[in-house]
């Protein structure tokens, strides 16, 4: 029956039981054109709430997801809120410590550091959340399978979008919110603000999401739909451009941090200063320190003005990225399915040959599959740009301090400032290693048919994702301790330490990565950022930064301690290198507790 | 109901679709042929509002796809090769979904999901999470979702792949009713044999470009051929290979 015909049916002519033949207020001369209006247009015009249903799936995704969750994992859902729990309770408990050392001190400027720590904290924050968002928006938006779905039904492009967009501002501010709200209450308990203040500092957080979020959405779907991503010339010169400003920038922190130490903290200012674009009034993160320290002070008026425009820029920002979306969503789909058919033309490289050389104590099998890994991780420019920005930016803060320049510098604050930098080499390695390497098992999802039939044992899958994870974590983290240290003029001996304690680092880490991967692989999920922010990779996430603290402080700080205490005075005492047995057994512990998990848990997948 | 006017779709140099004009009247159960990578799909896609057309214009019911998408849309049902279900919903919440998305009356969405579910035999799976579906068991829950608000036009893309000797039969068989009962039914697929038995046109593309459109008897004439649809099939792809070899090169030199 065509709709013509049940309008017809309905509401003139034949008649099923229980309805009405001949409404009276109608002619039958109208019906007709009604349902000849009907015929042409081939349907009658429904107004849905689209809002409405897109919400019912969500909560009916949400509700079954945690449902599962609980029944088959409850384990693993345990194990999550736990983890995130100690988390929260490690960041107040450090938090908590670091405020009040600045309050029973008395430091003259502790309300300055206070707020200009609060405005790096919160832009870095917005600055984290704006890339997450993108990426995570990006995989939601465009390669997705649910979109393609969507599309092709009466959906509506800034539906889908909101959608998504809520998606992705939830999982990319998930560690926002855990770290943020900790920091926030510490500050508050140290400090003994109103009770208002804890009501406003999730107000304020929550809001501040709407920000970088939008942000990230716009430049998603503008980059997408004019096809700037293919256009090299463009990412080359904001490449560039991006670049000297931070290198002008990191300059000047170099400067500013260097007056600092010579005067032994006295003077700040000039670092301080540095910070000053950070604190601009233009800047969203400028609103939310302004308004958590009024709260704080018990200025309630004084706080609710910084909220009101958080949310209000926030909210126009989001209606300006919903309302682009609904005029650029479609056709930036089309763009960038169109760019997936172009051919492009992959050959081996040198690079694959020299991979295969550097794990040359393999058996054929198991390079094969290492060189299989390497090829996916070069051919993906999203995987490693980020990385090479990182490593390039540790350089050049490295190279504030060369030899040169470290006249006016004491031996103590090169200790200190290649204590910082081994810190800073080996979070990026923990970071890059969590991004890049724990989804690998994961990754391998409906195609591990391949390598579950192949004929080579499954411990040998284990061993090359080992081999590739070991190799490139002490190339790179190896390498950027080595000319950090050589720029910043360290002893040779003091140079080993820190090789061989980041030698240590990377194999454990890689070890962790790679055993963990293994033993909570996610089959299912296809988007490796969000493997990473799930329930294994935040397991893998806390106990590397765990394992990397420890080996840390029980390789590298004694000595440096040690050194910063004697002045000139070399070599450094035995004693200070009595951490070290106990860190190889840890090493050798966290290899073999997490390598055998994820060999069990690989040899009993099924697929 | 579908009407496809001068439809060209670029990817870069390349033309997957080439000024492919075509007509689907209420009712006709269209089949559409051609190598792999001839550009089915990407017309297939253009049909249901997925891709825009390069140039050209698309209409469903009247309705122009570019300017009217979400009427258009809702005129049409989609059946891809690899079915989407959301993993964390049941086959039931994924109807009623659905049934919300596309406007359906409540008083009539109980009524037609039990009809879909009995239609489809999905009563043993249906109140299961999809994720635990084989492919057949989502392919049958995805025609179930296709045909739940009783859409003027189906759009199938290999709809027998993955499906069991009775389930095709089973498939056969609503495709000829729905066609029968006023559904315009556009059908891409490698199976010549369903093609042959079902289509009332058909069109053979290749190199994004309609080679042949008719009957069966009419694309027999076409070919010189009095064999099966195969038969007719390889002569017209092959004819016009080897018309696109002989064609002079870039240059004047020789093929």
């Amino acid at each position: 029956m065509t709709g013509a015909d049940a309008v017809l049916q309905v509401v003139g002519g034949t008649c099923p039981q229980g309805c009405r033949a001949d409404p009276p207020w109608e002619s039958q001369s109208r019906l007709v054109r009604v349902a000849q209006r009907v015929e042409r247009m081939g349907a009658v015009e429904v107004q849905v709430d689209q809002a409405a249903v897109f919400r019912r799936l969500r909560w009916r995704l949400w509700r079954n997801g945690l449902r599962v969750a609980w029944q088959q994992g409850r384990t693993r859902l345990i194990t999550v809120l736990l983890t995130s729990s100690f988390t929260a309770i490690f960041t107040f408990g450090l938090s908590y410590f670091l405020f009040r050392q600045l309050a029973v001190h008395n430091i003259p400027v502790k309300g300055a550091i206070a707020e200009a720590l609060f405005d790096l904290l919160f832009f870095s924050l917005g600055t984290m959340l704006l890339f997450s968002a993108g990426l995570i928006l990006y995989a939601s938006l465009f390669p997705s399978a649910e979109v393609r779905f969507l599309l092709t039904t009466p959906a509506r492009a800034d539906r889908i979008f909101a959608s998504k967009f809520l998606g992705a501002a939830t999982y990319s501010s998930w560690g926002f919110v855990v770290l943020g709200i900790p920091i926030f209450l510490a500050y508050g308990w140290v400090s003994t603000v109103p009770w208002y203040y804890y009501l406003l500092v999730p107000a304020y957080l929550t809001g501040y999401v709407l920000v970088p979020a939008s942000v990230a959405a716009l430049v998603c779907l503008v980059v997408i739909r004019y096809g700037l991503h293919r256009r090299r010339w463009v990412l080359t010169a904001l490449a560039i451009l991006a670049g000297a400003l931070v290198v002008w920038w990191l300059y000047r922190v170099g400067l500013g941090l260097r007056r600092t130490l010579s005067t032994s903290g006295r003077e700040v200012q000039e670092l301080l200063d540095q910070f000053a674009w950070v604190r601009s009034n233009l800047v969203p993160s400028r609103w939310m320190t302004r308004g958590v320290v009024a709260a704080a002070r018990g200025d309630l008026w004084g706080a609710l003005w910084p909220l009101a425009q958080v949310w209000s820029n926030g909210a126009m920002l989001y209606v300006v990225a919903a309302w682009t979306a609904s005029r650029l969503y479609r056709k930036a789909y089309d763009q960038w399915a169109s760019s997936q058919r172009r051919r492009k033309v992959y050959r081996p490289a040198w690079s694959d040959r020299f991979m295969a050389w550097l794990v040359g104590y393999l058996s054929p099998a198991e390079q094969a599959l290492v060189v299989k890994d390497f090829r996916t991780f070069r051919r993906d420019p999203s995987q490693w740009g980020v990385l090479v920005i990182f490593t390039v930016l540790m350089l050049l803060g490295a190279g504030n301090f060369r030899r040169a320049q470290l006249s006016d510098l004491g031996r103590l604050d090169q200790y200190l400032i290649s204590l910082m930098n081994f810190f800073g080499v080996a979070m990026l390695l923990c970071a890059a290693l969590t991004r890049f390497i724990f989804p690998l098992i994961s990754l391998e999802g409906k195609k591990f048919w391949v390598l579950g039939l192949a004929p080579l044992p499954r411990r040998a899958i284990l061993r090359s994702k080992l081999a590739f994870a070991i190799t490139g974590a002490l190339l790179f983290a190896g390498s950027l301790i080595l000319v950090a240290d050589l720029l910043i003029g360290l002893p040779t001996l003091v140079i080993g330490v820190h090789l061989a304690a980041v030698g240590v680092i990377a194999v454990g880490l890689s070890a962790l990565n790679v055993g963990l991967g293994a033993a909570l692989a996610d089959y299912q999920q296809t988007d490796p950022s969000k493997i990473v922010v799930g329930f294994g990779g935040t397991v893998n996430m806390v106990l590397g930064l765990g394992y990397m603290v420890v080996i840390m402080g029980l390789t590298v700080v004694p000595v440096h301690l040690v050194q910063m205490g004697r002045g000139n005075a070399w070599p450094p005492p035995l004693w200070a290198f009595a951490g070290w047995p106990v860190s190889l057994l840890l090493a050798w512990y966290a290899c073999r507790l997490s390598l055998r998990r994820g060999s069990a848990a690989l040899q009993a997948s099924e697929f | 109901m579908i009407e496809l006017i001068q439809v060209s779709k670029r990817y870069g140099d390349k033309w997957a679709v080439r000024d492919l004009s075509l007509t689907i009247p209420r009712g006709e159960l269209f089949a559409f042929l051609g190598p792999n990578g001839a550009g089915k799909t990407t017309t297939i896609k253009i049909l249901c509002g997925l891709l825009l057309p390069s140039s050209g214009r698309v209409r469903i019911g009247g309705y122009d796809l570019t300017e009217h998408g979400e009427a258009a849309r809702r005129l049409i049902s989609y059946v891809p090769d690899q079915p989407f279900l959301y993993d964390k919903l049941t086959g039931r919440e994924f109807l009623q979904f659905i049934a919300d998305l596309y406007g359906m009356p409540r008083e009539q969405v109980g009524v037609r999901m039990a009809e879909v579910i009995r239609q489809f035999r999905l009563e043993d799976f249906v109140d299961d999470l999809t994720e635990r579906y084989s492919h057949g068991m989502r392919q049958r829950t995805v025609f179930a979702a296709a045909l739940l608000h009783q859409p003027q036009v189906l759009v199938a893309d290999e709809p027998t792949v993955g499906l069991d000797p009775k389930s095709i039969r089973e498939l056969k068989t609503l495709l000829r009713r729905l066609a029968h009962e006023g559904m315009t039914i556009f059908l891409s697929t490698h199976s010549l044999d369903i093609a042959e038995e079902l289509a009332d046109r058909i069109g053979i593309i290749d190199h994004g470009q309609l080679l042949g459109l008719g009957s069966l008897t009419e694309l027999r004439q076409q070919a010189a051929s009095d064999g099966d649809l195969e038969d007719v099939f390889l002569k017209i792809t092959a004819e016009t290979a080897e018309a696109a070899d002989m064609a002079p090169q870039p240059g004047g030199r020789e093929p």
